[in-house]
């Protein structure tokens, strides 16, 4: 599903010179659910930005869903991302002037697609994660939990082939994190979902499959998720 | 605070080098528009002036004649007069240079020896001093001293010969000598030339005529008691002035003219603020983080507030710096056409470049520093008084400030529309000087500069379903964003509507004042062809040409009727009016003169003094049908009575129309300066009747044969041509109006970095983001576009009906301009939209990464 070989990101700022991931190996089976985890600055974002194909690495490969991404031209990227990727950010994922289906709907929109033909469908994800009858909401009348719900109702809507999500329970108070962690595992589970997610939460990582600890660049651990007693 | 400002503010400057050039760019094209503009208006009056007091010179009074002429003899009258020092004779006449269609040469007749009294003239070759007892000067009638400039620029020198258009035709003069340009010949721009005052009488066929006599007193202090006693001794019909106070009704004239410049340079002036206010305040709330940072290392509030202040003075000053010598330059390039226009519509003023004096430069500086100061102040004062913390965080949309319909620039913007209609009752405080309607358009301009906010605001929900339509998703969310941040872009939407509301307005009272004059000249004087001698349009400009011509033209075949119309400019009821004198039986047969009031007078009526009235005379002076008015003539003072008020647009000061028959024997003046000529049958005879004209007549004394439609032509272009540097005012509003839009939407992509991070993670592509920010453009052009063209009609109501009428005493329908309309409010969304797309490009071209970076 997800194949990453030998990548190596490196950021230069003016003379200095920054490797974010240096030489990282990495295969994810499809349904996987992957915890990354580590201090800050040892290149987590890096990671999913590069999976994300928001970035490409300096060296190595990186295929997804049997598409070689570190090489595909910027509109084949926007257009891949639109419908094979979902993303889920720690805060900021929703445009201020939509409401929560527009924006839950928005990757389809802006392929083109119409409101009528995505609305069912939508309703029906939107109800799923817990927002029956808040579709016509705007974002400033939604709590922190309902923001990232509508986030996770669009990461879905497009069944995509890999879910990405960086840090997305940092924003929120412990019950409600856990509660939108739980929504996503078992959203992604139903649908045999490939799921990566960025945390700094030990709690938060053992939702996963499979933990990867990063340092400096490398990968440090690699273990499976012991199941919670 | 030095230190903060190197520190801070020029590390900022530096940084962000588009944003301070647009800011010092706003500034500069303000204050140059405004520099530019005062400069020429400044000049072309100072060259008035100064024509008005190189000619007159060290005269104390001048006795005058205007056109008609005073007997030579009054001369001695006037010598005779106790408490007169010395006096002068002169004539001054244009003569139309032979061969040059258009070209005058101005010529001053006077005795050197008693002029040298009050003028000096300087010779380059010639000992002027000699030249009183030259007796070849003297005595022939052909010797003519001209500038060294003149002689240079069309190759003459000593002894050299040229032709001169004359009453008898073209005649040979000889260059004399050369004298400097200086004195009164600077005054007319060079093109002049001197004659001994009999030659000139004697070579023009002027009989024993002056047109003018100085007059120095041997008691300065009492020129009042002087001045009785010439009028006693002279009679009542002969002015008799100070010179200054002649020039007085010239500069009422004058305010008329400056009309088109007044509106172009408020329109300018506004806009150049609006753009420093945008440029300013929007670098000022782009920095609330930095703002928050140096109020988390302990600045205080008046520190940070003192620092803007400090940087919107030092942006200000390199404005003006770079803006009052551009407007120079602007000015320099503008100042022909504006001399030019005067110069055909009002009097001969000769302007070679502009002056500017401290009160245009402080003007300049005023606007570009205290301009920026205002601009910088509200969004200052708005960012240091929030919480540290608050201006740290970046994902609050910073252009912010919501607008609330119950607000103060609600009330005070309904409050002054409201206000907009009353105030052009307001009178005028001096003659031709529409402040009630300028007053009134500056209340609607402020009226809807502070209302736009609150309509970008309600134009959201309307805009969405069109901009999807048109751009796609992007459109949509461009709608969205159009009305986010209200107050920033209601700048450029309210910038561009002035400019595009300025065009309308100028375009629409141009084409309004081109449709009732064409009407008027359609009805009023159908002739078929028109002959005049030194300008196309009889006028100012115009010399008359000889009465006994009349029997050539009408001797032709194929001609039916001839008017002989005298066009002469005459000072009476204290304004510079127009009489017109034309064969009543012609005029009113073939003509229909277009009454608005009264009676056209029959020839009883005429020869008892019944004249007929432009309508904007009678408007300034209150004369209605029945009224009487008295007029100083040749032949005394004459009483007249009002019998019709027409439309007529011979003067923009106001015609007074008199029987041929009666203007000769009350002016004693037989000359035309247009002689109208009917033929048998329109489509037959025109051309052949105009080939014989110019054959017999044309060639010989340089005039003009226009027709109908010829002369249709000219007046609509004379009109257009008043309004030749309005319309590049238009463009500078225009411009200023689009480097605001750049500017506003560099800030919203700066606002919106995070935004377009996460639309392009969520899959929009470049051309997505591209549309998003094109698409506001457009809806700013067209918001704008819409705006102007609503206000536009507005204003050109009031500029044609308030303003206009106040400035000309002409009333016209205001014709709404649709073809205009049309064309700018599809260039300014078009202009807009390109304006968009630098910014466009550069939100398109954001990292991704780091647009998400929350750090
Ligand atoms: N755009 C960038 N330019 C330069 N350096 C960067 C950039 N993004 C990240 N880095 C650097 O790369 C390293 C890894 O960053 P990141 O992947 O964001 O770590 P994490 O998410 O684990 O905190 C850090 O040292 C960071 O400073
Ligand atoms: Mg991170």
């Amino acid at each position: 599903m997800i194949d990453v070989q030998n990548v190596v990101k490196v950021y230069r700022r003016g003379s200095n010179e920054v490797r974010a991931l240096d030489g990282v190996s990495l295969t994810v089976p499809r349904g996987q659910f992957l915890s990354i985890m580590g201090s800050s600055g040892s290149g987590k974002s890096t990671m999913l930005n590069l999976l994300g194909a928001l970035d490409v690495p300096t060296s190595g490969t990186i295929s997804i869903d049997g598409q070689q991404v570190s090489q595909m031209p910027d509109d084949a990227l926007s257009k891949f991302r639109r419908s094979r990727l979902g993303f889920i950010f720690q805060f900021f994922n929703l445009l201020p002037t939509l409401t929560a289906i527009e924006n839950a709907i928005l990757p389809e929109l802006l392929g083109g697609k119409s409101r009528e033909e995505m609305e069912p469908k939508a309703k029906a994800l939107l109800e799923s994660v817990g927002l029956k009858g808040r579709w016509n909401h705007r974002p400033d009348e939604l709590s922190g939990g309902e923001m990232q719900r509508v986030a996770v109702a669009r990461a879905l809507l497009s069944e995509p082939a890999l879910l990405l999500a960086d840090e997305p329970t940092g924003n929120l108070d412990s019950k409600t994190g856990a509660e939108v962690l739980r929504l996503i595992r078992e959203a992604t589970r139903e649908r045999n979902l490939t799921v990566v997610m960025v945390t700094h939460d030990p709690r938060a990582a053992e939702v996963g499959d499979r933990l990867v600890r990063l340092a400096d660049g490398h990968i440090v651990g690699d273990d499976p998720v012991r199941v919670a007693a | 605070m030095l230190s903060l400002l190197r520190l801070v503010s020029l590390r900022h400057f530096l940084g962000s080098p588009l944003r301070t050039l647009i800011t010092v760019a706003g500034v500069a094209i303000g204050v140059s528009t405004l520099v530019g503009i005062t400069s020429i208006n400044k000049s072309v009056m100072n060259a008035f002036r100064s024509t008005i007091d190189t000619v007159a010179g060290k005269a104390d009074l001048t006795v005058a004649a205007d056109t008609a002429g005073l007997p030579e003899a009054l001369l001695e009258t006037v010598r005779a007069v106790p408490g007169v020092a010395h006096a002068s004779g002169g004539l001054t006449l244009v003569a139309p240079i032979d061969g040059a269609a258009g070209q005058n040469l101005y010529l001053m007749g006077v005795d050197l020896l008693d002029d040298g009294f009050f003028r000096t003239y300087e010779g380059v070759d010639t000992d002027v001093g000699k030249l009183a007892d030259d007796l070849e000067f003297l005595n022939s009638t052909d010797r003519v001293l001209l500038t060294d400039r003149y002689a240079r620029e069309h190759g003459l020198t000593k002894g050299s010969t040229f032709s001169l258009i004359t009453p008898d035709g073209a005649k040979p003069f000889v260059v004399h000598g050369l004298l400097k340009e200086t004195g009164p010949l600077k005054a007319f721009g060079g093109a002049v030339g001197v004659m001994f005052f009999g030659s000139l009488q004697e070579a023009f066929g002027r009989g024993r005529t002056l047109s003018r006599i100085d007059v120095a007193a041997t008691d300065k202090k009492d020129l009042e008691a002087l001045k009785q006693r010439l009028r006693v001794a002279l009679g009542p019909t002969i002015e008799v002035d100070a010179p200054e106070r002649r020039g007085q009704s010239v500069e009422t004239m004058m305010r008329s003219f400056q009309l088109g410049l007044n509106l172009g340079s408020g329109v300018a002036l506004l806009v150049g603020i609006f753009l420093v206010y945008n440029t300013v305040s929007i670098g000022v709330v782009q920095r609330r983080r930095e703002i928050g940072t140096l109020r988390a290392l302990g600045a205080e509030r008046s520190t940070i507030r003192g620092l803007f202040a400090l940087e919107a003075v030092v942006l200000g000053l390199i404005g003006s710096a770079i803006g009052i010598p551009v407007g120079l330059l602007v000015g320099r390039g503008a100042i022909a056409g504006v001399a030019r226009s005067v110069s055909e519509i009002y009097v001969r003023v000769n302007v070679s470049d502009v002056q500017v004096g401290p009160t245009e430069v402080l003007l300049g500086v005023a606007l570009g520093v205290l301009g920026s100061l205002f601009a910088a102040m509200r969004p200052a004062w708005v960012a240091s008084s929030v919480m540290p913390v608050e201006a740290l965080r970046r994902d609050v949309a910073l252009g912010g400030g919501q607008v609330s319909v119950r607000s103060w620039p609600t009330y005070v913007g309904v409050g002054l529309l409201a206000l907009a209609w009353p105030v052009t009752w307001l009178p005028a405080p001096v003659e031709n000087l529409a402040f009630g309607g300028y007053f009134s358009i500056f209340l609607i301009l402020m009226g809807t500069t502070l209302l736009s906010p609150l309509l970008l605001r309600a134009l959201n929900r309307p805009f969405q379903k069109p901009a999807e339509w048109v751009f796609g998703f992007a459109g949509r969310l461009a709608a969205d964003n159009f009305a986010r941040s209200p107050l920033r872009t209601a700048v450029p939407v309210s910038a561009l509507s002035i400019g595009v509301a300025m065009a309308i307005t100028i375009g629409g009272f141009v084409g309004s004042f081109q449709a009732s004059s064409q009407r008027w000249i359609d009805q009023a004087i159908p002739a078929d062809l028109f002959v005049t001698s030194s300008a196309k349009l009889a006028g100012v400009q115009n010399q008359p040409m000889s009465g006994e011509f009349i029997e050539q033209i009408r001797s032709i075949e194929g001609v039916e009727l001839v008017d002989p119309v005298r066009i002469m400019p005459w000072d009476a009821l204290g304004l510079r009016i127009f009489v017109i004198s034309n064969d009543s039986a012609i005029y009113m047969s073939r003509g229909t003169p277009l009454l608005l009031a009264g009676k056209l007078p029959d020839e009883a009526r005429r020869s008892q003094g019944a004249v007929i009235l432009s309508e904007n005379l009678a408007r300034r002076r209150n004369l209605t049908p029945g009224s009487t008015f008295t007029m100083n003539t040749p032949t005394g003072v004459h009483t007249f009575t009002v019998d019709a008020v027409i439309i007529d647009y011979t003067s923009d000061q106001g015609s007074v129309i008199i029987d041929r028959k009666v203007f000769d024997q009350v002016f004693q003046d037989t000359r035309v300066d247009s002689f109208h000529v009917y033929v048998k049958d329109r489509a037959r005879d025109t051309e052949s009747v105009r080939a014989a004209i110019t054959a017999r007549l044309g060639r010989r004394f340089n005039l003009y044969v226009l027709s109908n439609a010829e002369l249709r032509d000219e007046a609509r272009k004379l009109i257009a041509n008043a309004f030749s540097v309005t319309t590049a005012m238009e463009l500078v509003a225009v411009i200023l109006a689009l480097l605001g839009v750049i500017n506003t939407l560099l800030a919203a992509v700066l606002d919106r970095t995070r935004e377009i991070g996460l639309l392009r993670a969520v899959g929009a592509d470049r051309a997505h983001i591209i549309k998003l920010f094109a698409a506001e453009a457009a809806l700013i052009g067209v918001t704008g576009g819409v705006m102007g063209v609503a206000i536009g009609g507005v204003v050109g109501v009031i500029v044609t009906t308030v303003v206009g009428v106040q400035a000309t005493g002409w009333d016209f329908p205001f014709l709404f301009p649709w073809q205009i309309a049309l064309q700018m409010f599809v260039g300014a969304s078009v202009c807009a939209i390109l304006a968009g797309l630098y910014p466009a490009r550069r939100a398109s071209r954001l990292d991704v990464v780091e647009a998400l970076a929350w750090e």
